[in-house]
């Protein structure tokens, strides 16, 4: 066991509140949990030596921080500063069918409803999903109402001063019918640490729109997860867009809990420098019906590397499933590096299910033709690079945010270290 | 008649190579420690260098783990309770020519289809057979002799040729490689080997059949084919084994050299016994399988695996030399409770070098079919070039279909293509089929082997249609 879990152990061993029994149940699970190596299958490309040697740890000063304009956006803001939630930030009047409560101040049923849900979608096995269990501080609530659509989308950003540990929860519920959008971020200054995990509960017939930016470069160390439990007849649209930094992992899960679920998975990592972005993306699909459309697309530059795991698990029970992954790479430098596993697990047989994958770099016919037209060399390249990109930021459902980030996209473009 | 009824009659079918050969042999008590291996590697007559080399081994496999990471599940091997070492005891003065050998293992390999006799001068193949733990007889050595080309069995190579088997025993799949080749490095006891000279076509195929006959013995062969500069051969591999309670163990190395213009095709057509209907039984075939290509060398793989319970099995090519060329071509059919996980790696290291891998699963009954395979670009391997297509094919609903590829690429101007799909036979194929007159039977083996097309016409002719007719066997009344 390293030397940094052995204190998160006993930090959380410290820790007295409401969600006692869920924590003391991580606290067992993480004792006799092994610290992942190059021989851990879930971390075999993505070493740990960051969390080893960081010197993060969990301050109390409230970072000045404010999370990131995002013009024209109007989102309900959800703001943790160092793990802690600042409630200033929250709008006071929230729309109706629309409750944001911390869950130590939650009516005891709604209280023992949510100890109830805490770590039901995310799976044991995620390690610092463990972590953030014992050690989460404010767990939030959301909670939306039956049938209600909420018009702003509900932004959950993670802000965190030089040198501070944070762990962040959020639980959110979506009624019968309700809709939803969900923005995940986080911005750090200089050496942090955080485990960001949010869960999802989809109730039939609701939608869920999903976005989750790991923007934050450098020697920032980020590791979450978004998990989604997915009832009858329920809808998800996901967006994850990656920059990676020393160390950025994220675990997706996606459960078809309930038949005839759709679930659309899109992640752009375009990482330079020494960055690593590692995701981890599993759908399980335990009902009959499902479909699910996963589009993952990385461009590497620099020293960087990427890794991707998708995994499509059909259970025995899930009959006319319909499961695609898709999964292109692009290498723009010679000292970049790409680790994918796209894996199928199939235990029905009358589902249809198919992945891909690829790995090259930009068309030389291409970028040869746009040369022969006047664009440089270098130009050129950012054209066809941001052409593979911008592909899945138009099938973002929130056009506000696809305008937002196409700049800050176009801008990492220019910087890209391309040889 | 109904699926379930169909499926269960597919799963009560015998295992056709299952019989028990009554033959007189010398078999060692089980167990293993330093002093059965120096005991096989003194019945072996070899030199002091080998039995270090198996020692060494040995010593490292002690301080290994066994792997657990394959998608298949099986109680722990007891090594101590395997035999290392079973020969036929007709075979202690070897046999001079055909004549001498004991009549009845002639019959076994009768029965088995395998043409030892000189008849098979017309199907052109030299054999040679692995019975348990030693070479029984190699056919047609004079005639490729002839030609330059060494066929023969390992255990004697090492004491003829002991230069050749010195510099490339082990340098593909080194000592230290991983659990089940370490042990095989300890204890194997026989096994072909094959070198052509430079810039020889071996002048006729190349075959092995290999059969576990004894009770308790474990089956540990080793094969080593080295083709010299501009040389061509094409090998061929079979295997069965007896139908047995227990599960026997079947750890094999086969390691391939391709030197420069080197051209290697090993074809493999796998039938070990998978065990009764419950799982009872049947072979654990963990195997050791890889190639390195020199320049403009390349090695092609192709398996028909049918048999086993349990198969853990990656025929792996390392692309050293620019230029060279990798293929992996398989077609793997469980049945019953069989397990296998199978695959390849492609490891990329020189320019423009080229790998293709087709693979086509087939599951039925309660079985479990994985593919796992690796595809490496090196920061070295510009402009090569992989293409990977995995097919999976369902045959009832509680069977699984599994794939599981990793790609690692360090190289911008490498390509690397992957796709996978698994489907059930659909009902529209049946009814097409169907509405043409052809009983349901016919209709799936005959979708099955379109499915299987693509690999089927990279065996040799005899192994094709071989490979073929053993599909339909094994898939008769599988579906409705």
């Amino acid at each position: 066991m390293s030397e940094w879990l052995e204190s998160a152990i006993s930090r959380g061993q410290k820790i007295d509140d409401w969600l006692n029994p869920k924590r003391s149940r991580a606290l067992e699970l993480l004792s006799t949990t092994k610290w992942p190596t190059r021989k851990t299958e879930a971390w075999r490309y993505t070493p740990l030596r960051a969390i080893q040697s960081t010197k993060a740890t969990q301050l109390d000063v409230v970072s000045d921080l404010t999370p990131l304009a995002i013009a024209d956006l109007s989102a309900i803001e959800l703001v943790f500063k160092n793990g802690k939630l600042d409630k200033s930030q929250l709008s006071d009047t929230l729309p109706t069918g629309l409750t944001v409560t911390l869950g130590s101040e939650l009516a005891a049923a709604q209280q023992s409803q949510a100890v109830a849900d805490f770590s039901e979608v995310k799976p044991d096995r995620h390690l610092f999903g463990l972590v953030n269990d014992a050690l989460a501080q404010d767990v939030v609530i959301v909670n939306v109402e039956a049938g209600v659509k909420i018009e702003q989308p509900v932004r959950i950003s993670s802000l965190l001063s030089q040198g501070a540990e944070s762990h962040t929860r959020v639980q959110v519920t979506l009624g019968e019918g309700a809709e939803l959008a969900v923005i995940e971020d986080v911005q750090a200054e200089g050496e942090t640490l955080n485990t960001a995990f949010v869960e999802y509960f989809v109730s039939p017939k609701a939608h869920l729109e999903h976005y989750r930016f790991a923007l934050q470069t450098g020697t920032n160390v980020s590791v979450g997860g978004c998990h989604f439990n997915m009832l009858d007849h329920s809808t998800m649209h996901s967006t994850i867009v990656a920059f990676g930094s020393d160390l950025s992992r994220l675990d997706t899960d996606i459960i078809h809990s309930g038949e005839f679920v759709d679930a659309k998975l899109n992640a752009i990592y375009l990482l330079d420098n020494n960055e690593l972005f590692d995701l981890h993306a599993t759908v399980e699909h335990a009902m009959p019906n499902g479909t699910t459309e996963e589009n993952v697309r990385c461009i590497v530059g620099g020293r960087a590397k990427a890794v991707f795991n998708g995994r499509i698990h059909i259970h025995r029970d899930a009959q006319k499933t319909l499961a695609e992954l898709n999964n292109r790479n692009l290498l723009v430098s010679k000292t970049a590096e790409i680790n994918t596993k796209p894996e199928l697990e199939i235990y029905a047989d009358d589902v249809r299910c198919a992945h891909g994958a690829t790995s090259a770099e930009v068309d030389k016919q291409a970028l040869y033709y746009l040369q022969t037209r006047g664009i440089d060399r270098a130009q050129a390249n950012v054209i066809l690079n941001f052409g593979f990109i911008n592909e899945l930021i138009d099938l973002m459902p929130n056009k506000v945010l696809a305008e937002w980030i196409r700049p800050i996209i176009r801008a990492r473009f220019s910087t890209m270290k391309v040889n | 008649m109904t699926v379930q009824v169909e499926i269960d009659e597919a799963l009560a079918r015998e295992y056709e190579a299952g019989f028990i050969s009554d033959i007189e042999s010398e078999t060692f008590e089980p167990g293993l420690d330093e002093s059965v291996i120096t005991r096989i590697s003194k019945m072996k007559n070899e030199p002091e260098w080998m039995l270090e080399w198996r020692l060494g081994a040995f010593r490292e496999w002690l301080k290994m783990e066994e792997p657990d990471w394959a998608l298949v599940d099986y109680p722990k091997v007891d090594f101590q309770a395997i035999s290392y070492y079973s020969a036929p005891k007709s075979m202690k003065d070897k046999p001079k020519s055909l004549d001498e050998v004991d009549p009845e293992l002639l019959r076994t390999y009768e029965k088995l289809g395998i043409p030892l006799i000189e008849q098979q001068m017309l199907a052109g193949i030299a054999v040679d057979a692995v019975f348990d733990s030693v070479s029984v007889v190699t056919t047609f050595r004079e005639k490729l002799q002839e030609a330059g080309v060494i066929f023969c069995p390992i255990s004697e190579a090492i004491v003829e040729y002991p230069e050749l088997v010195k510099k490339y025993l082990g340098s593909v799949v080194g000592r230290k490689d991983n659990y089940y080749s370490a042990l095989n490095c300890a204890v194997f006891t026989d096994g072909s080997f094959v070198y052509i000279p430079k810039g020889t076509r071996c002048p006729m195929e190349l075959s092995t059949y290999f059969r576990i006959n004894e009770q308790n013995t474990g089956q540990f062969e080793r094969t080593l084919i080295i083709a010299d500069e501009g040389s061509h051969v094409s090998y061929l591999e079979g295997c069965t084994a007896p139908q047995r309670d227990e599960n026997q163990l079947h750890a094999a190395v086969v390691e391939l050299i391709a030197m420069d213009n080197a051209e290697i095709k090993y074809s493999t057509v796998q039938n070990w016994y998978p065990g009764d209907e419950n799982g009872k039984g049947g072979i654990y075939n963990f195997v050791t399988k890889r190639g390195i290509c020199h320049t403009k060398a390349k090695i092609s793989w192709t398996q028909v695996e049918t048999g086993s319970a349990v198969t853990w099995k990656y025929p792996s090519c390392i692309l050293k030399g620019d230029d060279s060329v990798g293929e992996f071509y398989s077609v793997a059919l469980t049945r019953g409770r069989q397990q296998a996980d199978t695959g390849t790696k492609m490891i990329h290291l020189g320019k423009n070098t080229k790998s293709t891998i087709i693979t086509k699963g087939i599951s039925a009954g309660r079985s479990n079919n994985s593919y796992r395979g690796l595809v490496k670009m090196a920061p070295t391997a510009d402009g090569a070039r992989n293409f990977t297509e995995c097919d999976s094919l369902l045959i009832g609903d509680k069977c699984g279909a599994h794939t599981f590829p990793y790609i690692e690429s360090r190289n911008p101007s490498a390509i690397v293509e992957h796709e996978a799909t698994t489907s059930k036979v659909s009902d529209e194929q049946m009814f097409l089929c169907r509405q043409r007159g052809l009983d349901p039977e016919k209709a799936v083996s005959m979708i099955v082997n379109g499915f299987c097309k693509e690999v089927f016409k990279e065996l040799p002719m005899e192994f094709a249609v071989e490979a073929s007719k053993l599909l339909e066997i094994s898939l008769e009344g599988s579906v409705g």
